[in-house]
């Protein structure tokens, strides 16, 4: 076993549970969690998992793809840049290499209200993927294996979990056996991946790599249930042949806006920031995709070639992925083209927006009808990848499986596309592969608490049919979930409940938290009439008509006022909270949502008791005894919700069902309440003691 | 971190006035821990007491507001009191009231039940009140079952059944709506529905894709023309006062026939007072005279209409068009003929009814009562002939009747009686005005948060937006809720994005 780097803390962390399981195999290696594959999920899982103290072992098939940008060079966006403020919230990765790596950041969304903010930034693929390697191999407790994953190790489940079977370990390529407590699937596209270019094609995972076989007839024979999808990549062109005098010029911010809660700037100056340029699609290209699907309609009538083209070019995801598919579904338009760097020192650009599966030339012929890439040379053709992804309906909100004990899985291979989506998932797989190990209860990111969780509750409650994508109007809660106050949504619980926060986050998150509710209370406090108002703060436009009295936080609505300007007109006591630029940078958009937060508490707090009713997870839901329709069986079967509030987001799910569910899930408290009784007295078994016990545990008993 | 955008902002944010400001900040209320429902409790239809209960912390607040007395009742006892709309200091009933303060009542929560009259006037009178009060909503089928669930209020035996009762009430809201939306008012709530969440769909591309990918120009132009044509046409629906009318009004029965066949005297003999004038001329009734009275337990509003006939008469002439056209709008037709004008023939029934009713096929017409009056001038066994007549052909059922003596005029009352408790026993036909209640309590709510987008336009797009992800809301209670996928299937649909 070729080991990269291997570091201990200085207390070897305490011994787990499976660990005092007699092993037949005495000398293979042993390990609390194990995560396969080395992209935006399994980076950010192996690392949450360290993070939260338990031994952790990533493998991959080249140590040297860590971190690699595999598609776009770019991170963030609108709902995505969201999703990394989470991730950073829980003290994850890649918002950190982020802004050490970025060469161009931009805030989008400026003009629309500080809760769509999104962070985005064009990133040095290279400098990227030399700071995560930095940062995986320097992480604490995680060690880097380089090999191939053939198989799982199975053995007998725990009982009283669902699950047919756990997950003890893998079987690396040369054949030999790694234990572990918990192991983390994120293998992307790998599982038979396709890639097609043109009309041929051939198995891979990406350009270059190998799709995993092995893995994925496990996979099936286990019973997995798995779909198919496909993605594209644009070809890249050569910087230095593109003449960028005749295109839209746009500039990155300045000065830039760090990803990170822990970043006080980002690493490049802001003036040395690249630019990006826009161009645009125009009749020729057009012309050349339609010419080209009639010639392949043709090759596939004659069953020759693979259906190579058409089936990348027919859009199946409604968000459109090719230009094929752009073309094709709205006819005579212009489309946006932009030309993104690569790298500081790279001459590769990428076109986003011009994915393609055409054949190599042709791609060359619609590139050089395009404005400003009449000379341009395609350095590599654009291509499609077509792979199996795993129903997610299958896992539990921790993204364990429900049919293997102890295996979770994460990012691309759950259905969704993008890096940042993929990192999330990772992060919470990751934290809950280290508390499976330790026993103690998941960790799970509410709707209601960040985009994480909406992201999770959508894929494991509805399940997918298309690339999964963060959209901020997925989000019912999208005026409390904001980029800005993401570290006091989740880093406290992250290092309370998962102990993947560090002290120094901590600490810091903690401090802003009381700091801005402190400020809010003497906000609320300085209450004058508003002819006093526009007297102190003559900037707003303040009427005097009205007669009651307003805070000083209803003032700071108004989009004229600033904290610095509140603190002008009234020094004592706010001008402590306007020294600060970020805590008064934060209050100005608490002031700006808060009332709306606040009425929107009431939806919250339903949402939540909902949530707080659990259903238990081996529920066979054809054979319980309550009133439900052979229709509602079924969705709540392939669907597994597992609480109430999951059912009642379940399309066709009526309120009669939810009632008979309720009824059910009462009968079954009680039940195992009386099992409980029946045990007093007895040692209690280590660990999970009772199948339902997260049944016990559930609030039913909440209100009241 | 999370460096300084708001001077940007500020600069790209367009000044609003201090009134625009108010009117947003004006529709807040303070929100307290939960909301609070309300709902019809007892069954829908024939009920002589009708039970409206709320749950929550606003219960109290509401049962004084309605009451209009600062002083609640005892707890758990029964009071006497005058109910109010406090909107409009109207006096809607006078019923009994009861007050559970939480925990000790049936969902654990402040709990009220107002004891009123069974009819829907008052019943839809009561939840419009309750619907005006802040932090009060309808609530959703099942919920008072949940909220006790969650208090820990339920126990087994209770819940059981509950599920049942609640897929009973919830599958005839299913079936009403699917009859309401299958009329042209359903046709107007589902076309509204479409619209509003084009305008959604189209602000969320707006926030999720303008700076990636070419949105067309005008996106945010054209939702707020189509909020604002919304707007208009929301609240021309909530003041058109017919309906309103008709609301408030029962079972329309509307007494329709020949001229002098007796119509009039039918009207004061049901009404028990000589409301209508009386007399041997043909044509004395000229215009719609209209008597609420209670039949069987339910409330009728009774109609006595000009006689049908071509007339030269200009006044005549327009009772007739009004006879006609009430005829068009009644749940009931009292079809009066003079019995000693028919031959005891089926056909001569069928052609006598066919110019008493309003056109069009049997099956879309309002049920009928063929009324013969005038018994008492029946030679003697010509009776039994002509109601052995109307038994062969497809006629309505018939009654003999003198309104001059009273007699038969039972047997007319249990036919109506018969024909009322099928109408309001089944829910689909009955309390027509319980659900338009409903329906004009979120139709007020989305015109509303229609009305907030525009003001919060121009200082947060994701406020806005929110303005209209809860009109959609409202008008989903009617029309049906949108996912989120759905949106997302407008975007898709209608703007080209992805990268």
């Amino acid at each position: 076993m070729f080991l990269l780097r291997r570091r201990r803390r200085a207390l070897p962390p305490a011994p787990l549970p499976w660990r005092r399981r007699a092993r037949s195999d005495g000398t293979a290696p042993r390990w609390d969690v194990v995560v396969i594959g080395g992209g935006h999920a399994g980076t950010e899982a192996a690392a949450a998992a360290a993070r939260s103290g338990v031994r952790t072992l990533l493998v991959t098939h080249k140590a040297d793809t860590i971190g690699q940008m595999s598609c776009n060079p770019s991170f963030g966006g609108i709902g995505k840049g969201h999703l990394m403020r989470e991730v950073d919230a829980l003290d994850g990765l890649c918002a950190r290499i982020c802004d050490q790596s970025g060469v161009h950041y931009k805030v989008l969304n400026r003009c629309k209200g500080p809760a769509v903010w999104g962070l985005r930034a064009q990133i040095d693929r290279k400098l990227y993927k030399e700071n995560m390697q930095k940062e995986i191999l320097n992480t604490p407790l995680l060690t880097v294996h380089e090999a191939s994953v053939e198989d799982l190790l199975l053995m007998e489940p725990e009982p009283d979990r669902p699950g047919k079977c756990q997950v003890s370990g893998v079987i690396l390529g040369d054949g030999s056996r790694v234990h572990a407590g918990s192991v983390i699937l994120t293998t992307g596209t790998f599982l038979r991946g396709v890639v097609f270019i043109g009309l041929k094609m051939h198995p891979a995972g990406r350009l270059g790599d190998q799709p995993s076989i092995g893995l994925a007839q496990t996979l099936e024979k286990l019973g997995f249930a798995v779909g198919r999808l496909k993605t594209g990549t644009p070809p890249r062109l050569a910087k230095d042949s593109i003449d960028f005098s005749v295109l839209e010029r746009h500039m990155a911010d300045n000065p830039p806006v760090p990803f990170s809660f822990l970043s006080e700037a980002v690493w490049i100056k802001p003036e040395d920031q690249l630019s990006c340029y826009r161009t645009l699609t125009n009749a020729k290209v057009e012309q050349i995709i339609h010419d080209s699907l009639h010639l392949n309609n043709h090759v596939r009538e004659t069953t020759r070639g693979p259906r190579a083209l058409v089936v990348m070019a027919i859009p199946c995801s409604r968000y459109c992925p090719s230009l094929e598919s752009k073309v094709l579904r709205f006819p005579n338009r212009i489309h946006q083209l932009w030309l993104e760097p690569e790298g500081l020192d790279s001459n590769v650009i990428y076109p986003q927006g011009m994915s393609m599966t055409l054949p190599p030339e042709l791609q060359e012929q619609v590139i050089a009808c395009i404005r400003g890439l009449e000379k341009a040379k395609m350095m590599q053709p654009g291509y499609g990848v077509q792979y199996d992804f795993l129903d997610p309906r299958q896992l539990s909100a921790s993204l364990e499986s429900r049919l293997v004990q102890r295996l979770f899985f994460a990012g691309q291979i759950n259905g969704t596309t993008g890096y940042e989506e993929a990192a999330a998932q990772g992060v919470i797989a990751g934290i809950n592969a280290g508390l499976r190990v330790s026993g103690k209860p998941p960790f799970i990111i509410s709707r209601t608490e960040g985009y994480i969780g909406v992201l999770i509750d959508d894929l494991t409650t509805l399940g997918t049919n298309e690339p999964y994508r963060m959209f901020t109007s997925r989000v019912e809660f999208r005026m409390s979930l904001r980029p800005d106050n993401a570290d006091s949504r989740l880093t406290l619980r992250g290092f309370e409940e998962a102990g993947c926060v560090s002290q120094q986050r901590y600490a810091q998150a903690s401090q802003m938290k009381a700091a801005i509710e402190e400020a809010i209370a003497v906000l609320k406090s300085l209450q004058f009439t508003a002819t006093k108002w526009s007297r102190l703060v003559p900037e707003a436009p303040i009427s005097t008509n009205r007669s009651s009295l307003a805070s000083a936080l209803d003032i700071l609505q108004y989009p004229e006022v600033t904290m610095e300007l509140l603190a002008r007109a009234i020094p004592e006591p706010l001008r402590k909270f306007a020294e600060c630029r970020e805590l008064a940078e934060r209050l100005k958009i608490e002031a700006v949502y808060e009332w709306h937060v606040a009425s929107q508490q009431q939806e919250i707090e339903e949402v939540r008791r909902d949530e707080a009713l659990q259903l238990p997870e081996d529920l066979d839901y054809f054979a319980i005894d309550a009133s439900l329709s052979q229709e509602v069986r079924e969705k709540l079967d392939s669907n597994r919700p597992q609480t109430i509030g999951a059912v009642s987001r379940i399309p066709g799910i009526t309120p009669a069902a939810i009632v008979n569910l309720l009824r059910f899930v009462k009968t079954n408290r009680q039940r195992t309440e009386h099992i409980e009784h029946s045990r007093i007295g007895r040692p209690l078994p280590e660990g999970n003691t009772l199948g339902k016990s997260k049944f016990q545990n559930s609030s039913l008993s909440c209100a009241s | 971190m999370w460096p300084g955008t708001w001077r940007k902002l500020l600069a790209a944010l367009n000044p609003v006035s201090g009134a625009a400001l108010r009117a947003v900040k004006r529709l807040h209320c303070p929100a307290g821990k939960r909301d609070t429902i309300f709902a019809l409790s007892s069954g829908h239809g024939k009920c002589g007491v009708a039970v409206v209960r709320t749950s929550g912390p606003a219960s109290g607040a509401a049962l004084r507001s309605l009451t209009g007395q600062q002083e609640l009742p005892r707890p758990r006892a029964v009071a006497l009191r005058r109910i109010h709309d406090p909107s409009s200091a109207e006096t809607l009933d006078r019923g009994l009231v009861i007050w559970f303060p939480g925990p000790h009542s049936f969902t654990g929560e402040d709990c009220s039940e107002l004891h009123v009259h069974g009819g829907p006037a008052v019943v839809g009178g009561v939840l419009q009140a309750l619907g005006r009060l802040p932090g009060l909503r309808p609530a959703d089928p099942g919920e008072f079952t949940k909220r006790a669930f969650q208090n820990g209020k339920l126990g087994l035996t209770e819940v059981e059944g509950l599920g049942d009762l609640i897929h009973a009430e919830t599958e005839a809201q299913r079936r009403q709506a699917l009859r309401q939306m299958e009329g042209e008012l359903g046709q107007l709530y589902q076309r509204w529905s479409e619209e509003l969440t084009k305008a959604l769909a189209h602000v969320e591309a707006f926030i999720d894709f303008s700076e990636d990918d070419n949105l067309e120009e005008g996106v945010l132009a054209q939702v707020d023309a189509a909020v604002r044509t919304l707007e208009e046409e929301v609240s021309g629906h909530l003041q058109d006062g017919r309906r309103g009318e008709r609301l408030r009004g029962g079972v329309h029965v509307v007494i329709a026939g020949p001229t002098n066949a007796g119509k009039s005297s039918l009207l004061n003999l049901l009404c028990q007072r000589p409301a209508a004038i009386v007399s041997p001329i043909a044509g004395t009734t000229r215009d719609v005279v209209e008597s609420a009275l209670n039949i069987g337990g339910y409330p009728v509003v009774l109609s006595d209409t000009a006689g049908l006939r071509e007339t030269q008469d200009v006044v005549e002439r327009e009772g007739v068009s009004r006879a006609r056209e009430r005829l068009q709008q009644a749940d009931v037709v009292l079809a009066v003929l003079a019995a000693v004008d028919v031959d005891p023939e089926p056909r001569c029934f069928a052609d006598a009814l066919r110019a008493v009713l309003p056109p069009g096929p049997p099956a879309q017409r309002a049920p009928c009562i063929l009324v013969l009056n005038k018994a008492d001038l029946l030679e003697e066994g010509r009776g039994g002939a002509l109601l052995g007549a109307c038994g062969e052909g497809a006629l309505p059922p018939t009654c003999l009747l003198s309104c001059k003596t009273g007699e038969g005029v039972d047997s007319l009352l249990s036919l109506l009686g018969t024909q009322l408790e099928q109408m309001c026993g089944d829910p689909l036909a009955g309390s027509p005005s319980l659900t338009q209640a409903r329906h004009r309590l979120h139709l007020t709510s989305c015109l509303c948060s229609l009305g907030r987008y525009h003001g919060y336009k121009s200082l947060d797009l994701v406020l806005a937006a929110e303005e209209l992800r809860l009109a959609r809301r409202h008008l989903g209670k009617i029309t049906g809720r949108v996912s989120a996928e759905e949106i997302l299937d407008i975007v898709f649909r209608d703007f080209c994005v992805g990268k």
